[in-house]
């Protein structure tokens, strides 16, 4: 009795750790989901070489410890001579993964948990969780495209192809004999120039009614200048509208009036100057508005300063993005090109005492109503920050400084609701052409309000913390 | 003047006729090298078509596998996948084979050496030995930029406008290494044909006219031509300029482009000091004009279809010239609208702004005029009338959306997304190609003596049409709801992850667009040996090109080359016999060319009614 007691007791305690273990491991895979999607799918993916390789079962091909090692640092791995390192580096064409010194094991065992989870998921599941694709994901589906039918049908159209042409050959023979065509082309083409007018014309209706609900002007503007921004854009809208309209009718419709019917003459017609005068003045002036209309607005967005602005750097590399804050002081600290390496990814110059309390992050957190000034730096190629929803965009240049300013005034949760999409983010994309993974090189933005800012900012470390403590401290006495 | 030594020439050369070489390689006959212009381009068109449709393919369906692409693109298309860098060089080879190849070479080339010395009513090219070169260089550069598919790290990846630092360090794209040195070089080369052609082609219009043939007497597809040629010529070279210093910082060690890179990067040297905004602008100072070189013939060959094919004159030929010179001249002041959020001046930003929307003015005027002239005419709607039709419709629709992109304050949403791929596809890619398929359909009996099949002709062009809006049209959508373009995927984007429907429907409009240009390539080499033989001018034209035989003689006119009485579009005029009266035809009691024409020519039919009018 003793003995089974015991193996109860044993295998009760082994049920309570197996139980608990599932939970961390589950508990970790999330954190992992959240720390993979912040660091690591700007160059991977599970399944795919991106820049970087496929994931899938990494864990299988590596030892945990070597793993560890070259997400830490791979360069100095890759130095250090590690055979398997340089064999990695040079499958990948030399391409240096980024150093993630911030990351303590943990949240590295935590990654790698959530790689084999996803790993060992089914082909069905999103291939990158945690960015919901909308569309089955059907690995299989290649096959679609070599069955039977898809043979057949290729041949079908072939066939048709061929019969049409044998139609238009006979239909020709018989025109010649008879001494007249048989499709009057002349006829045929004026109908179908008038079919197309109006087909067209109700599609353009229909993208309108349909897609254009898919447009950022859908949910207005989260910024303060992006009501003119959206205003101007209408203006155009509907006086290119009007033109675009007017000059398509009178086209197709000309085409389809005046063909040719073997009665008529054209009217000789060569000039009138009185027309033309017209309808040149009358655009220029319609674009004279447009562009005193447009002058205004880029001016007032490009031009507008703010004393009171907070101070922000973006900095872009191959491929993703970090945000610097400057803190309490609102003065970013110095930088120098030459210092970007493993140790410091934003080459901040500490010497300087502006530097101490900036904040680097990989996530822009804005707050609302408060007004920002970005300055933008690139490490590597050119970048551009285009953040839609705000209606902002600015190139960023390796070597050339350039700036954005401006204000958010919607925050992330009331453009959820406004959008009822509760799990919406506003984001910041990549938009000029960089390289490999230029398409998936983005950051989160959250806009908060005064109190969620105050308490997320706080939760930041700052750069370097002893040596603000110190002022802080000298200031007191 | 210059009468006497071309006909001397033409005698010359009537010797060598005989040889294959003289005559179908090296050949120095401006018709021979309009034909190898053609076929050229054609081929090229050809591969940058199906370029697209693999990436197409990519956006598509994005999650699926394509095993036949492992098999065209070998490990670019391991698994059936393409290769994320491989398809930015498809887009950037796309881009470049389009633009320089197929709408510069294939379109100004093709049309401005058949038709300026016929049309002008000269023998030959002012230098037909440089025209040759000029399609030679062409012929490398194509060859050259061909061959960068197959090297190490794959073609020139950096999209066509090849913006350093991507472009200039290996280390950032794999294309960024022989690809690019090779894009380089076929861009000298390219640069060379170009420079040569438009030298022979301004000379030729300038010096070589027959006597009586004004410059207010010239068809408007020539002054296109020798408008678009002063363009090149203008701007050609500072590409060139620009092209030379990127060779240097990518083989040579300088920083012209760089800036605050370190050597690690930038292949062992750090780079500071240059900037990598000098490139965008040396670029677009050739790039806008370039719009243009490729917008203006293409519009000069419509003015002609739409005037014979409407059997009206050209209204406002005047105001045509005026709206072609000013297009001229406004292009070379607003390459910076390219640059709005570079982060330049904003003061700079609002001059760019304000002359690209000016442009709208003359480009406005033009449509206006082509609306005029269709209006109340006898409309002849061939296969190149219809063409011109759609280049018509296709320049108001993307012209209209430049107008948005032209506004700074705009730009900066819509820079660089879909708004911009939709609108220069459509006034640019769309319009120029029907330009130049509007004046293939209407010279080809110039061209090869042989007419194409109508029927595959009207089936051709609604196809292409309907295909053609239905690529670009959706795409503004796209781009207003922020999707940039040159992105491989969309899956890592929920808000554009909504758009993948329309990514499918436009891949399949993509496909049944390629299908339709199948139906005209087989047109096109069939009528050569098969067409019906073509009677001198089929379209009861005015121009000059049509008084010339058939057959192509070296020196065009079997005697005298004809003299010119009037100008282009003496099309219904009241009171005529028929309802075209040829350039060469002189008025009742015209001696003189030189002279203004007074009433009509002597009437075959009623001589009497004349002398009353």
């Amino acid at each position: 009795m003793k003995i089974l007691n015991l193996l109860s007791k044993i295998s009760f305690i082994m049920a309570v750790m197996f139980s608990l273990s599932l939970r961390l491991n589950a508990q970790s895979a999330d954190e992992g989901k959240e720390l993979f999607n912040a660091n690591c799918t700007a160059c991977h993916a599970i399944k795919d070489k991106v820049v970087g390789p496929a994931l899938k079962d990494v864990s299988k091909r590596r030892e945990e410890a070597w793993l560890l090692k070259w997400i830490k640092n791979s360069q100095a791995l890759v130095k250090s001579g590690d055979p398997l390192a340089v064999q990695v580096y040079k499958e990948n064409n030399e391409s240096v993964m980024t150093a993630f010194e911030t990351l303590s094991d943990n949240q590295i065992k935590s990654i790698l948990a959530y790689v084999k989870a996803e790993s060992e998921a089914p082909a069905a599941a999103p291939q990158n969780a945690g960015m919901s694709v909308g569309t089955p994901t059907n690995v299989d589906s290649s096959s679609n495209f070599e069955t039977g039918i898809n043979w057949l049908l290729f041949i079908i159209s072939i066939l048709l192809v061929y019969i049409i042409s044998l139609v238009f050959k006979i239909l020709t023979r018989i025109g010649d004999i008879q001494g007249k065509p048989v499709i009057n082309w002349n006829q045929v083409n004026s109908i179908l120039l008038m079919v197309f007018l109006v087909v067209g014309m109700i599609a353009v209706i229909w993208e309108f009614a349909v897609h254009g609900k898919l447009t950022i002007f859908e949910a207005g503007s989260a910024s303060a200048h992006g009501v003119e921004y959206d205003s101007m854009f209408m203006i155009t809208l509907v006086l290119t509208g009007v033109v675009f309209v007017i000059t398509q009718i009178l086209l197709f419709w000309y085409g389809f009036k005046y063909k040719a019917d073997g009665k008529r003459k054209a009217l000789y017609y060569p000039d009138n100057h009185k027309i033309e005068l017209l309808w040149t003045v009358i655009p220029a002036i319609v674009l004279t508005v447009l562009v005193i209309r447009g002058l205004i607005t880029w001016n007032t967005m490009m031009n507008h300063k703010d004393e009171k602005a907070r101070k922000i750097e973006i900095f872009a590399y191959q491929f993703g993005w970090n945000v610097r804050y400057a803190g309490v002081d609102n003065k970013l600290g110095a930088h120098n090109f030459r210092e970007v390496g493993v140790m410091n990814a934003l080459g901040v110059d500490t010497n300087d005492v502006n530097s101490h309390d900036d904040i680097i992050t990989n996530e822009l957190h804005l707050e609302v109503n408060q007004p920002i000034d970005i300055a933008f730096r690139a490490k590597d190629v050119i970048h551009s920050a285009l953040m839609p929803h705000f209606r902002v965009q600015m190139n960023v240049v390796p070597g050339l400084p350039t700036k954005f300013s401006f204000t958010p005034t919607v925050t992330t949760a009331e453009m959820r609701v406004k959008m009822s999409k509760p799990e919406f983010d506003y984001v910041l994309l990549c938009n000029k052409i960089c390289g490999g993974a230029h398409y998936r090189m983005k950051m989160k933005i959250v806009i908060d309000s005064k109190e969620d800012y105050a308490k997320w900012m706080s939760s930041q470390k700052v750069l370097v913390a002893n040596k603000v403590a110190s002022t802080a401290v000298a200031l007191n006495n | 003047m210059s009468d006497h030594t071309t006909h001397h020439n033409h005698e010359e050369h009537e010797h060598h006729e005989d040889n294959f070489f003289s005559k179908y390689v090296f050949s120095m006959d401006h018709k021979m090298i309009a034909r190898q212009f053609l076929i050229t381009g054609i081929i090229m068109g050809t591969i940058g078509m199906i370029m697209s449709l693999i990436f197409r393919l990519q956006l598509a369906y994005p999650d699926m596998t394509f095993p036949f692409l492992e098999g065209i693109l070998g490990h670019w298309g391991k698994d059936g996948k393409l290769d994320p860098n491989f398809y930015l060089a498809l887009i950037t080879i796309h881009g470049t084979i389009m633009v320089f190849f197929v709408l510069t070479a294939g379109l100004s080339g093709t049309f401005s050496n058949l038709l300026i010395p016929l049309q002008v009513g000269a023998r030959d090219m002012a230098s037909p030995f440089m025209n040759m070169l000029s399609y030679w260089f062409f012929f490398l550069s194509s060859v050259v930029l061909l061959l960068s598919l197959f090297v190490d790290g794959g073609p020139a990846s950096a999209g066509w406008t090849v913006y350093p630092p991507l472009s200039a360090l290996p280390k950032a794209i794999p294309g960024s290494g022989t690809g690019m040195t090779m894009w380089l070089i076929a861009m000298v080369l390219f640069i060379a044909s170009a420079l040569l052609g438009g030298i022979n082609y301004i000379a030729t219009i300038l010096n070589m006219r027959t006597k009586g043939m004004k410059m207010t007497r010239l068809p408007l597809t020539i002054w296109a031509f020798l408008v678009t040629a002063v363009l090149g010529l203008l701007s050609f070279p500072v590409l060139l300029g620009g092209s030379l210093l990127l060779i240097f910082d990518r083989s040579f060690g300088t920083s012209f482009y760089l800036s605050e890179i370190v050597a690690e990067f930038a292949g062992g040297i750090e780079r500071t000091g240059g900037s990598p905004i000098l490139f965008q602008h040396l670029f677009w100072f050739l790039g806008h004009p370039e719009v243009y070189i490729i917008l203006l013939p293409a519009l000069g060959i419509t003015s002609e279809v739409i005037a014979t094919n409407s059997r009206k004159p050209i209204f406002g030929y005047r105001a045509m010239i005026g709206s072609i010179l000013a297009i001229g001249i406004l292009s070379f002041i607003v390459w910076g609208h390219h640059m709005f959020i570079t982060g330049m001046n904003p003061f700079l930003g609002s001059v760019f702004m304000l002359g690209t929307l000016i442009i709208a003015v003359p480009s406005a005027v033009k449509t206006f005029n082509y609306l005029a002239t269709l209006w109340k005419g006898n409309l002849h709607l061939t296969p190149a009338m219809m063409f011109a039709i759609g280049l018509v419709s296709f320049f108001i629709s993307g012209g209209l959306t430049g107008i948005y992109l032209g506004n700074a304050a705009l730009d900066i949403n819509l820079h660089d997304t879909y708004f911009v791929v939709a609108h220069f596809h459509l006034v640019m890619g769309s319009a120029a190609i029907f330009g130049m398929l509007s004046g293939i359909y209407h010279w080809y009996p110039k061209l090869f003596g042989r007419m194409m099949n109508e029927t595959a002709g009207h089936i051709h062009f609604w196809l292409t049409i309907i295909s053609a809006y239905c690529v670009f049209f959706p795409m503004h959508f796209m781009g207003l709801a922020g999707v940039p373009r040159r992105y491989y995927a969309n899956t890592a984007y929920d808000q554009f992850n909504v758009f993948i429907d329309m990514n499918e429907f436009i891949t399949i409009a993509a496909i049944l667009g390629g299908a339709a240009q199948l139906i005209f390539l087989a047109n096109f080499f069939i009528s050569i040996y098969k067409g019906k033989r073509s009677p001198q001018n089929p379209w009861n034209s005015n121009t000059l090109e049509w008084t010339a035989p058939v057959e192509h003689l070296h020196g065009n006119w079997p005697g005298d080359i004809p003299h010119v009485y009037r100008w282009a579009y003496d099309y219904s005029k009241p009171g005529a016999d028929d309802d075209f009266i040829p350039q060469n035809v002189p008025d009742a009691g015209q001696v003189d060319p030189m002279e203004e024409p007074v009433g009509l020519p002597v009437s075959h039919k009623v001589a009497e009614e004349v002398s009353v009018a």
